[in-house]
């Protein structure tokens, strides 16, 4: 299961080689990611380069100078709106100068604010930033560029240049994927400015590590509060994690936990020990259930509500694959990828919607790239995760007035226990297409659910974010 | 606004009097005293202009940094070694630099609370009796045989032989590094410097005002009342011993930066390593006045805050000061007649006043609309600082207090405020108000 290339990458002495001999070898680079809990400074002897004047230079100034990062910015609006914090957490404020592209030290991340661009012609601005600026972006670095929704343009020109962006951050993370680094663009709706400082904290840290390539919308789709913590976010708040024993569903309640969460841990009976295992590391609890039994989500809402009083956080994380093509697979193959997948997710969901889901709640499903772009071998696992697609957007509308919101992530390549029984030369082929150029680990996409579970991510509802390290399928 | 006399509850705290030693530069003039023999020289002079009965005194609370490991407790000792009577209890309290200030806000809290009359409040440092630490590998290794009374020969070869590398277990020269970060403090300082853009010019200019300042009280006998004369096996020293008259912008400018080759902090705008003892009186006002003292001083409110260390370790007091206004009652840094800045380095002091200023440090540090004030330098350290009189670490904030109670006393001047920065990402703040 270890990624051979990966640790070969890693060897100075091997990537020499392999770079000086010219070998159609690739080398991923090993990608940064958190060693703990989410911190305030996060961007610590960091440097960020940050230009366009859009509607987000005041959110952004109120994120980078106090994670610590020293900001460089390109324009005298830019300058106004960065004075302030800046001054507050002793980061002083540079101006972003002609020679500062010739300059070697590196910069972790460039940012674009596109969300005041009026016509194509004016995208011009993005390719003189990220050309002269890109040579400085770091190993595992962050691209960002952010956008408006183009149905919210005013012009038939806006419109254009608005979707612009997405092609633009799609190409540019398959360019600098090769050293770790990762593009995404975020695209914020008029009034949903506030919100954009959780996902803009996500994409500048290393807990974004195997998103790529990707467009995340924000909305003010549902209530929120304004709560926002930058530390420890999730204290106080109860999460049910299914498929907890191992995998995605283990790293997704350690996560959790590790941001202050208490989590209870579901899995079936027979999982028992693993799964005891991970609420003893985590303090959390245990719950046996088979979710595909069709009393449990009764008896699992039940539980939630006798010892919690409430649920804040549900991730819908159990799940199995029954492979085969559909000319030879057995109705047991459907029925049980289906039950497990979907019909459990859906039965749970409404379960614990009868007042057990508390106000401000958030709902995340495990969704696939096999969902979005279909899979040889995998009818029955694909109509289950591209269901839990269309069950996400229905509830996003449904419960956006009680605070809740609900997502999909979607997995591309992870480095599990499934995909270790995958043939060598399509897992090589499920590794090597992708903009990093390897798998990921279910941290990755444990991080990216936690993310989606933050008080902060009210702006996020709806949405199906792709963990896949920029997955060249599916896009 | 809100009232600015009425305290609340009954019982109010005063001070009475204060007096120090004269402070002097580390392993120098008072190198002979330890830190319990400055604590009893400032106590003893104390008592002695103040002539009080020794039996009135309830308990002693004593501050200390540097403490010496075999006898931790220096506020028993100093009792002990005053020849006050053995009921007279003691204990220590230590809060890095503001340890001295943390001794009298703890004896104004046991006063107020009811649970003593009249408290001995004090802080002493001794750098040069600072014990040298063994590492805890060398410790271990050699306790089973120190332990035993048994060991042979072949015992002991085995446990050098353990102790190689001889750089494990050489003794360590103390350092005022934080213990999480591993920095020293200076380079915390020029840290500070650096983020808040602060010139090397503005801080030697700090520092020449400081020590411009401290000679000036002495010359002018400002200190006469607060300093008393300490003997020594050498003979005696009559005041302090770190204050520059001569300095001057340009050598001050001449000095190189210690912590960074590119750096602005120098041993001229820093505080030096100090030995020094101080002490004040507290009593409840009732207790006060039935002895016929009159009280110099009331401690109106006070703070303690934290930061995390890794940030800007001494800024502290920019979060202390607006805090213990607050508590005061409403009170604002411009009711402040008179402000104490305990200068550790004039990086550190400077970044503070900018903060304090800052309108984006209010919103975003702070949750308040509007900055917590710009401070007059005419208003600040008048009588100088800790760069030019010196910095005996638990001592400095017993001398604050003492030399701003007398000012109180002495002038028409209704509030004074005190912020102390403290190793660790400690702050703290105090507003002492006219009686």
């Amino acid at each position: 299961m270890s990624d051979l290339l990966l640790s070969l990458s890693t060897s100075p002495l091997a990537r020499r080689l392999v770079t000086s001999a010219k070998l159609p070898i690739p080398m991923p680079e090993k990608l940064a990611r958190p060693s703990g809990p989410a911190v305030e400074r996060f961007l610590e002897g960091t440097t960020a380069l940050v230009a366009g004047d859009g509607a987000l230079g005041s959110v952004l100034a109120h994120v980078l100078p106090r994670a610590g990062a020293k900001t460089l910015v390109a324009s005298d609006a830019l300058a106004r709106v960065f004075a302030g914090p800046c001054e507050a957490f002793g980061r002083p404020l540079h101006m972003l100068a002609e020679s500062d592209a010739q300059r070697t030290d590196k910069a972790h991340a460039l940012v674009f604010d596109a969300t005041r661009v009026t016509s194509p012609a004016e995208l011009k601005r993005l390719y003189t930033f990220f050309h002269a600026y890109l040579p400085r972006l770091a190993r595992c670095g962050r691209v960002l560029v952010l956008g408006r929704p183009a149905e919210s343009a005013n012009t038939l020109a806006q419109a254009a240049a608005y979707n612009a962006l997405e092609g633009f951050s799609r190409s540019l993370a398959k360019e600098i994927g090769g050293k770790g680094a990762t593009a995404n663009l975020i695209i914020v709706a008029e009034g949903a400015e506030p919100r954009a400082a959780a996902v803009l904290r996500f994409f500048l840290s290393s807990a974004s590590a195997f998103v790529s390539a990707q467009p995340l919308r924000v909305s003010a789709q549902a209530q929120w509060n304004g709560a926002d913590a930058w530390e420890r976010p999730l204290a106080g708040k109860v999460a049910l994690v299914t498929g907890a024993a191992r995998g995605i569903g283990a790293a997704t309640a350690h996560s959790l936990a590790a941001e202050g969460a208490q989590v209870v841990c579901l899995d079936r009976p027979e999982d028992d020990e693993p799964l005891s295992q991970v609420a003893r590391d985590i303090g959390g609890s245990v719950l046996l259930a088979d979710v595909s039994a069709s009393d449990s989500a009764a008896s699992i809402a039940a539980q939630l509500k006798k010892t919690h009083g409430g649920v804040d956080i549900v991730v819908h994380n159990a799940g199995v694959t029954r492979d085969r093509t559909l000319a030879r697979m057995q109705e047991s193959g459907w029925d049980q990828a289906l039950g497990i997948n979907l019909e459990a997710v859906v039965r749970i969901t409404e379960a614990l919607l009868d007042g057990t889901l508390r106000d401000q709640g958030r709902i995340v499903s495990l969704s696939s790239i096999a969902g979005i772009a279909g899979n040889m071998g995998q009818t029955n696992y694909a109509a289950s995760k591209s269901g839990v697609i269309g069950l996400t957007r229905h509830l996003a509308r449904q419960l956006a007035t009680r605070g809740i919101t609900v997502n999909a992530v979607a997995p591309g390549f992870i480095e599990t226990r499934m995909t270790a029984a995958v043939p060598m030369v399509v897992r090589e082929a499920g590794r090597r297409l992708s903009a990093l150029g390897q798998g990921g680990l279910p941290e990755d996409v444990a991080r990216a659910i936690t993310f989606l579970s933050l008080p902060g991510s009210a702006g996020v509802t709806g949405q199906i974010l792709r963990v896949c390290g920029g997955a060249l399928i599916g896009a | 606004m809100a009232d600015k006399t009425a305290k609340k509850g009954g019982r109010r705290a005063v001070v009475v009097g204060g007096l120090r030693t004269p402070f002097a530069k580390a392993f120098t003039d008072l190198m002979e005293l330890d830190t319990i023999a400055l604590g009893v020289a400032a106590a003893e002079g104390l008592l002695r202009k103040l002539e009080l009965p020794r039996d009135q005194i309830d308990a002693i609370v004593w501050g200390g940094v540097v403490l010496p490991p075999l006898s931790v407790n220096i506020g028993r000792e100093i009792g002990l070694d005053l020849k006050l009577p053995a009921s007279v209890e003691g204990m220590t309290v230590t809060r890095a630099c503001a340890s001295g200030l943390q001794a009298i806000t703890s004896a104004a809290s046991a006063i107020e609370r009811g649970d003593a009359d009249v408290i001995l409040a004090g802080g002493s440092d001794s750098t040069s009796n600072a014990t040298i630490a063994f590492p805890n590998k060398l410790t271990h290794t050699l306790a089973p045989i120190a332990l035993s009374g048994k060991a042979t020969a072949a015992d002991i070869l085995g446990a050098l032989a353990q102790l190689m590398p001889l750089s494990e277990i050489l003794p360590r020269q103390p350092r005022i590094a934080e213990r999480t970060t591993g920095e020293v403090m200076g380079e915390s300082a020029e840290r500070m410097a650096q983020r808040n853009e602060i010139s090397r010019q503005a801080q030697d200019e700090l520092a020449l005002r400081s020590h411009q300042r401290a000679a000036k009280a002495i010359a002018t006998g400002r200190f006469d009342d607060e300093v008393t004369k300490v003997q020594t096996p050498k003979g005696f020293v009559h005041t302090d011993q770190l204050v520059r008259a001569d300095t001057s912008a340009e050598k001050l400018a001449k000095l190189k930066p210690v912590f960074s080759k590119t750096g602005t902090v120098t041993a001229g705008n820093a505080s030096p390593l100090t030995d020094g003892g101080a002490a004040v009186l507290l009593m409840s006002e009732e207790k006060a006045r039935a002895l016929g003292y009159k009280p110099l001083c009331a401690l109106r409110s006070w703070s303690y805050v934290g930061v995390d260390p890794a940030d800007q370790l001494l800024i502290g007091p920019a979060i202390a000061v607006p805090k213990a206004l607050d508590r005061a009652g409403g009170l604002t840094l411009a009711d402040m007649d008179i402000v104490d800045m305990h200068e550790a380095f004039a990086a550190q002091v400077l970044s503070v006043l900018k903060m304090l200023g800052s309108q984006a440090f209010a919103q975003e540090r702070l949750g308040r609309n509007t900055a917590v004030g710009n401070i007059d330098p005419e208003k600040l350290n008048v009588y100088g600082g800790s760069i030019a009189i010196g910095h005996p670490f638990a001592a400095t904030g017993v001398r604050m207090v003492t030399t701003m109670a007398n000012e109180l006393a002495r002038t028409y001047k209704q509030f004074a405020l005190l912020g102390i920065c403290a190793a660790g990402g400690l702050g703290a703040a105090a507003v002492l108000e006219r009686v």
